[in-house]
């Protein structure tokens, strides 16, 4: 005899939800979106100046999503993922990005507010408040500088982790760049 | 006082040593409470977000630098977690910057699939995260990147030769940027990165690198309003981490006993002996 069901009035059980695990974050092999300053002077990194370091300063970079290198070359536009990082390619620094692989939470999860939080909200910033960087250019900043007036500041993004939750085209997103230099 | 805990060079360890670390992950691994692997790598990235990366000033205009006191908290919990597991095991930190012939890469304990026809605890770990949207269900894996693009001494140098505290921390947690993203995989990510155990050894290394230059410039740079910012989820406070013989432990790159017993002469203290190698 079969057995009687144990509540006979209960609906029906929903399916299963399905399960599809996210992926193992991978290199991308498609190149990212190059970003290109516009051209500022740079008289004050002249061969009559005397500064000890000369800092590029990045801030305001979004990190929720793929992980990369940074690749900055000065005066080199057309500066691609296989360029070679080399001074005569105007090649000025790298940073790096360590990003979150995407959002892995509910809708809203990764939205930043800090510009609405109230005076006595003392809980941690959002682990996603932009980033900052620094790439020490000194020499290329000399060299650039004895022999231009100006300088454009591409960065081409390379990508070595992203999942597919991870935008890998747009990938280098910042609000504020500057040189800074220092004397001894 | 019981003496330090002495973190050792992955390329140094012993087969003892090897094989008292595997097996400590191994006996994590198999705990699913909050003594056990799946739950103290999920504070850092998914599904708990604890970890401090980056600069992030919401409420002030001093910079919440927190990167290098949050991470050596979690690592002293951590080593502790290992313990109780195995006792006297310590974790080993990973040299990124040796180069062939002494190392190539990933580390060949961590590169193993398999040891002993079991699978090596130090390759990859199960994640178990069905609540993650999407969910996170599957084993960790690298896809590593040409040795000769890990960091090298030069920059470590580079680093430590800055003496200004905020200028140091950035350029170490770029260094440590770096090398998650040769990693690659699931180390290359904030929300997995914990769970591949190559994770803590590759941040014990990143703690040495900071403990080398305290020893050097001391802690007076440090902003005294970060002092006593907590750690959360742990229950240090920033002044709280900055010593490491604090926290009971040190770092050597090779340890090994000499035996005193039945030694001609006269023998000093019967304590086992601390030697440091070369690195």
């Amino acid at each position: 005899m079969a057995r009687a069901p144990r509540n006979p009035a209960a609906p029906a059980a929903a399916a299963p939800r399905r399960l599809r695990s996210l992926g193992v974050p991978t290199r991308s092999t498609k190149p990212a979106r190059t970003f290109t300053s516009a051209a500022i002077p740079i008289a004050f990194a002249g061969p009559e100046h005397r500064y000890a370091r000369a800092d590029l300063e990045i801030d305001g970079i979004f990190h929720g999503e793929a992980s990369y290198e940074g690749r900055v070359f000065f005066n080199n536009p057309g500066a691609d993922q296989q360029t070679a990082k080399t001074a005569e390619n105007g090649y000025a620094g790298s940073f790096y990005i360590f990003g979150h692989g995407g959002c892995l939470g509910d809708p809203g999860h990764c939205d930043v507010h800090e510009h609405r939080r109230e005076d006595y909200d003392f809980r941690p910033p959002h682990p996603l408040t932009p980033a900052k960087k620094r790439v020490t250019v000194t020499q290329a900043l000399r060299d650039i500088a004895s022999t231009a007036a100006e300088v454009t500041v591409t960065v081409v993004p390379v990508v070595t982790a992203a999942n597919e939750l991870c935008d890998t085209d747009n990938v280098f997103r910042c609000a504020t760049m500057k040189l800074v230099t220092y004397n001894a | 006082m019981a003496d330090l805990r002495i973190r050792l060079g992955v390329h140094n360890l012993s087969d003892a040593q090897v094989s008292a670390f595997r097996d400590s992950y191994r006996q994590m691994m198999a705990i699913a409470d909050n003594r056990g692997y799946q739950y103290l790598a999920g504070l850092h990235g998914t599904p708990s977000w604890y970890c401090w990366h980056h600069q992030q000033n919401a409420h002030t205009a001093q910079s919440m630098q927190l990167f290098l006191p949050w991470h050596r908290a979690y690592l002293y919990n951590w080593e502790m977690a290992m313990r109780d597991r195995v006792p006297d095991v310590t974790l080993p930190w990973w040299d990124w910057t040796l180069r062939p012939p002494r190392q190539n890469g990933v580390p060949q304990i961590f590169s193993d699939r398999s040891v002993g026809g079991q699978p090596n605890p130090l390759a990859s770990f199960r994640m178990n995260l069905p609540n993650t949207q999407p969910p996170l269900m599957r084993n960790t894996a690298r896809q590593p990147g040409d040795p000769a693009e890990l960091p090298s001494q030069a920059d470590v140098d580079d680093a430590l030769a800055r003496t200004d505290w905020s200028d140091f921390t950035d350029k170490l947690e770029d260094i440590h940027d770096n090398v998650h993203g040769w990693v690659s995989g699931d180390m290359g990510v904030v929300g997995t990165a914990a769970f591949d155990p190559i994770f803590w050894s590759h941040h014990a290394m990143i703690d040495r690198i900071w403990w080398l230059w305290q020893t050097k410039n001391g802690n007076a740079n440090i902003s005294t309003e970060l002092l006593d910012v907590v750690l959360a989820p742990f229950t240090f406070r920033v002044r709280d981490v900055l010593n490491p013989n604090d926290l009971g432990y040190d770092y050597a790159a090779a340890q090994s006993a000499i035996p005193v017993a039945g030694a001609t002469g006269s023998a000093g203290a019967p304590a086992a002996g601390a030697a440091g190698g070369s690195g």
